[in-house]
């Protein structure tokens, strides 16, 4: 098969998979979860051919219905778009791992729109980061996100219906930013198209194009949490339920930074403005960032919460190496782009887990439960030694790269804050695995809970493995990684 | 005399051993204890066997090295294995093998031994990555895992002290870490990725402020572990906190490795001639002979066992820092073969504490009075240690304070040697009044409220071990001077890094 037609197929197979799903689900919803599964089955299966392709031959395009851009729509696959590997992985996984949780949580007549929502939601974030449009940019970031206010609020109760809304008033505004910044660079270029729009945009007046930067970054930032706009975060995701919590904070949070890399490839390559101001105050707020999101993980008692708390922080060091345009700082932002991903729903999966045995949410209320669930606690401590960032686990390549970008970019006080913030990261989760290992147990009931059921523990045990693998192969994500960002950076070293 | 080098798959089948002890061995034998004992002991055991089979090639002026995997596309994890390493990997290796079999049987009816025994197993590996790593950022990598994964250990013992005791210990460590990492990623930038080699890693030419500042750093970060004063404040609390086999290579070799992070620093990573340029050491030196004083006199001060021969850890690995920080070849030998020889002489007074809390229920040092009579081999085995710590002829410890005293003569330093003297009489001070309360006081309440016993004050397995690393603190005192001990790997290590 070309690799346009399956460039063309990872989008729409999950799309009409989803559309579907009420239907093949039925009214018990019981077909719908293995459905599902399929579905992100096929599409993982076509992204690792598109992945392979493009580590073969480079980027590549497909024109939707032959036409060519600017006038056509174009579906880009690049080293960045090498993502959707990740975005299927994880669907897949928090699919597999829903099984048990739709079953015990979801009345059964909602469950096949729970997970006609996942799919949308993944084809959402697929469709984001494989479009060479940014009107279409535009299109699957409503997708992913309006499936993401549903999908925080399918509990039903009524703190998540409140989560949720939070969460649309933020994304809503969100959107508009984004979609006024699409609206300015149209006027200024005529041009929807990405790679053409760069082009136009290079003698176009200075203002209107600053402007649009602006509504982009703080649109997307949104997104991304990043501090100051992060207070949707911990209340959506801590609520949500596990495996949506996974995608949320693994995945539909990195949308926005992925999105800004794309608007980082327009105006790089356009030189209309010089970025270092605009790349200062994200280095700040990234250095914030990380230090706020641990400040306030130390204070919280709900687990989930606690790692929602955490996504911030590691927003803090993608956004860090981002604005740092060094070529080590974002490399390290991309590597940990996926990372993050990873160690991250291996938290909140196995955190899922733990909540579905016990009940229990708390930290006190979990004492002793490494003992009762050793394979999950055991993944999630695999999972806090990543994110916090010790080598040679996953969470160390960032840190690494970041640090020598920072260094790199002659600003070594941002290598300080950010190994000094990893150390305060550390603290709370320090205090989870001391609850879970090395307290004693409040509630006596703890120690006689089973282990995870084996659709909940397969993903998380996967997960955790591929913590300490993508570490120590670092070199595969880096391979794919380095010579995109050499391209991206280059205008600015010509 | 040229490095041959010799491509070798010892050195990682000396930390992989350990790791297939830990994952397979442990799980696999659940229940069946002797049959873990004693695969764990064969572990141990081959690891040691590897760990002296470097010594004749090292000797021999080979050097040894393989290539694992490649991490990123511009770091291999790479071992490399000199005169330095050699020393410490074969030091750490035989300490935890007394200290496992020891552990044997001051494990009998503690909680959770299957816990115990995989990190204790797991830490002799990360132990042998840190003395093997041929680059940085395979030290690093070994040197936090080890760092952070002998936190069970530390609060194995799941009291709320212990749980205190283990978070200021990973506060400590993990500040350590952090600038350790920042010192290392600052020498990639400047240096990129290079082996550790006696030639150095850093060139003036990289700018002298530079230079400073990853030199303090790498300094304050080691210095954590190695427990420079004021960065010791983990080692009185993690001591005590932790079960005694596992104080006795906390001790021996962890503080240690603070201490071999700073030499690899000095030898491989600056190089002498640099270090005489930038003119830090005599800072350093001030710093560690503080260190050396100001510890052995909070040790007198202590009323728990273990938290004095804490203390004194902190004085002696003063003592290795200082020998680095002089900058001579008699000094770099003294400061070297010190830590092997202090790893052993502190192992058996922390495996003696370990006995008597175990078999006396004894914590405090006003208890032992008396103590001879009902436990002489512990007793025997506390003084004999005691007096090499203090520097006795012909003890151990006298061999590493001679090189000392001898490369603070050369260094025409030689106001340090009242620092020497001072920190052994202090040593003296602080320990001799147990051993003196041991044979020659009369009973305390604790001793006589202990019953009588047959046979032998305690089981085998943590006697053997004692007796083992007492015979150990005599011989590498009394035949130091042979061919293949440690100190003539000490004397080469020197040799290179002051061709």
């Amino acid at each position: 098969m070309p690799a346009s037609a399956l460039l063309v197929g990872v989008i729409i197979i999950p799309l009409v998979g989803a559309v579907l799903t009420p239907v093949v689900g039925g009214r018990s919803g019981r077909a719908a979860g293995p459905w599902a599964l399929a579905v992100m089955l096929v599409t993982s299966a076509i992204a690792l051919m598109l992945i392979v392709h493009v580590a073969n031959v480079g980027p590549f395009s497909a024109y939707l219905g032959g036409w060519e851009p600017p006038y056509g729509i174009e579906l880009r696959f690049d080293e960045f778009s090498a993502s959707t590997s990740v975005i299927c992985l994880l669907g897949t996984l928090s699919i597999l791992f829903s099984f048990k949780y739709a079953e015990k949580e979801l009345p059964p007549e909602r469950i096949r729109y729970y997970y006609t929502l996942l799919l949308l939601n993944l084809t959402g974030m697929i469709g984001f980061v494989v479009t060479g449009d940014i009107f279409n940019l535009f299109v699957f970031m409503e997708i992913l996100s309006l499936s993401g206010y549903a999908l925080v609020a399918v509990s039903g109760e009524r703190t998540a219906e409140m989560a949720a809304f939070k969460y649309l008033i933020m994304g809503a505004v969100s959107s508009l930013m984004v979609l006024f910044a699409i609206g300015l660079l149209y006027a200024l270029t005529g041009s929807l198209n990405m790679a053409d729009i760069s082009v136009r945009l290079a003698g176009a007046e200075k203002a209107p194009a600053m402007l649009a930067i602006a509504a982009f970054t703080v649109g997307f930032m949104v997104k991304a949490a990043l501090f100051p706009l992060h207070i949707w975060l911990p209340d959506a995701h801590a609520i949500a339920p596990s495996p949506v919590s996974a995608i949320l904070s693994g995945l539909v949070v990195k949308t926005g930074l992925l999105g800004m890399i794309r608007i980082y490839q327009i105006y790089y390559g356009a030189k209309v403005l010089d970025l270092s101001a605009l790349n200062t105050v994200l280095v700040w707020l990234g250095a914030i960032s990380i230090v706020m999101g641990a400040f306030f993980a130390i204070f919280q008692e709900d687990i989930k919460m606690m790692l929602a708390y955490s996504t911030i922080s590691n927003v803090g060091y993608i956004i860090m190496g981002l604005g740092l345009a060094s070529q080590y700082g974002v490399i390290g932002a991309a590597v940990h782009i996926f990372n993050h991903a990873l160690i991250k729903a291996t938290l909140f999966l196995g955190a899922g887990a733990i909540i579905y045995r016990t009940g229990y949410r708390n930290l006190t209320d979990l004492r002793g439960i490494g003992r009762s669930m050793p394979l999950t606690t055991a993944a999630i401590s695999i999972g806090a030694i990543s994110i916090v960032g010790m080598p040679p686990t996953a969470g160390f390549l960032c840190k690494w790269y970041i640090a020598l970008g920072a260094v790199e970019a002659g600003q070594p006080l941002f290598a300080v804050a950010l190994v000094f913030g990893a150390l305060f990261i550390f603290v709370y989760y320090i205090r989870m695995v001391n609850t879970f290992y090395f307290q004693e147990p409040v509630h006596p009931e703890i120690l006689e809970v089973e282990e995870a059921p084996l659709s909940m523990l397969f993903p998380v045990l996967i997960l955790a493995a591929l913590c300490l693998i993508m570490g120590i192969l670092g070199r595969i994500p880096l391979s794919f990684v380095e010579p995109a960002v050499t391209r991206l950076l280059a205008p600015l070293g010509g | 005399m040229e490095a041959r080098i010799v491509s070798s798959l010892l050195p990682p089948a000396a930390f992989l051993l350990p790791i297939i002890g830990a994952v397979a061995i442990i799980p696999l034998t659940k229940g069946a204890e002797r049959l873990r004992r004693i695969g764990l002991a064969v572990v141990c055991v081959l690891n040691v066997v590897a760990a002296a089979s470097f010594v004749p090639g090292v000797l021999a002026g080979n050097v040894y090295e393989t290539y694992i995997l490649q991490i990123t596309p511009k770091i291999w994890m790479y071992f490399r294995v000199d005169a330095m390493g050699a020393l410490f990997g074969l030091t750490a290796a035989v300490l935890w093998l007394i200290a496992l079999v020891y552990s044997f049987g001051y494990m009998e009816g503690e909680h959770r031994p299957g816990r115990y025994y995989a990190f204790f197993i797991l830490a002799l590996a990360w132990t042998m990555g840190v003395a093997y790593a041929g680059n940085l950022l395979t030290f690093l990598i070994f040197y936090e895992m080890f760092s952070i994964l002998t936190y069970p250990l530390i609060v194995h013992e799941e009291t709320p002290e212990a749980i205190a005791a283990g978070t200021k210990y990973i506060v400590y460590i993990l500040v350590g870490g952090s600038l350790v990492l920042l010192a290392i990623v600052f020498t990639f930038f400047l240096a990129g990725n290079q082996a550790l080699t006696p030639a150095g890693l850093l060139t003036l030419e990289m700018g002298r402020k530079n230079l400073i500042a990853v030199f303090w750093c790498f300094i304050a970060g080691f210095g954590v572990k190695a427990a420079l004063v004021p960065l010791h404040g983990w080692v009185p609390d993690a001591h005590p906190a932790a079960p005694a086999p596992f104080s006795a290579v906390l001790s021996g070799v962890m503080v240690a490795a603070g201490s071999f992070g700073i030499m690899r620093v000095v030898y491989s990573v600056f190089g002498v001639a640099l270090l005489r340029e930038l003119d830090v050491m005599r800072w350093l030196a001030y710093i560690a002979g503080f260190t050396v004083v100001f510890a052995a006199l909070l040790a007198v001060n202590q009323e728990n066992l273990k938290r004095r021969l804490a203390y004194s850890t902190i004085s002696q690995m003063g003592y290795a820092a200082l020998g680095v920080a002089l900058l001579t070849e008699q000094a770099t030998t003294g400061a070297l073969v010190h830590i092997t020889n202090h790893a052993f002489m502190k192992g058996a007074l922390f495996l003696c504490a370990g006995l008597l809390i175990k078999r006396a229920g004894i914590r405090n040092v006003r208890d032992i009075s008396g103590i001879a009579q009902k436990m002489p081999i512990t007793s025997a085995a506390f003084a004999i240690a005691a007096l090499s710590m203090i520097g006795t002829p012909p003890l151990s410890g006298f061999v590493s304070k001679w090189y000392l005293g001898l490369g603070m003569l050369d260094a025409d330093q030689p106001l340090y040697l009242a620092v020497l003297l001072g920190g052994a009489l202090l040593a003296a001070v602080y320990l001799l009044p147990i051993v003196y309360a041991a044979y020659f006081k009369p009973p305390s309440a604790a001793v006589l409220a202990l019953p009588e016993r047959s046979g032998l004050e305690a089981p085998l397995t943590m006697l053997v071990p004692l007796v083992a690393a007492i015979v150990l603190t005599i011989a590498l005192g009394l035949v130091s001077s042979v061919q293949g001990m440690p100190l003539s790997l000490a004397r080469l290590a020197a040799a290179i890094a002051f061709k």
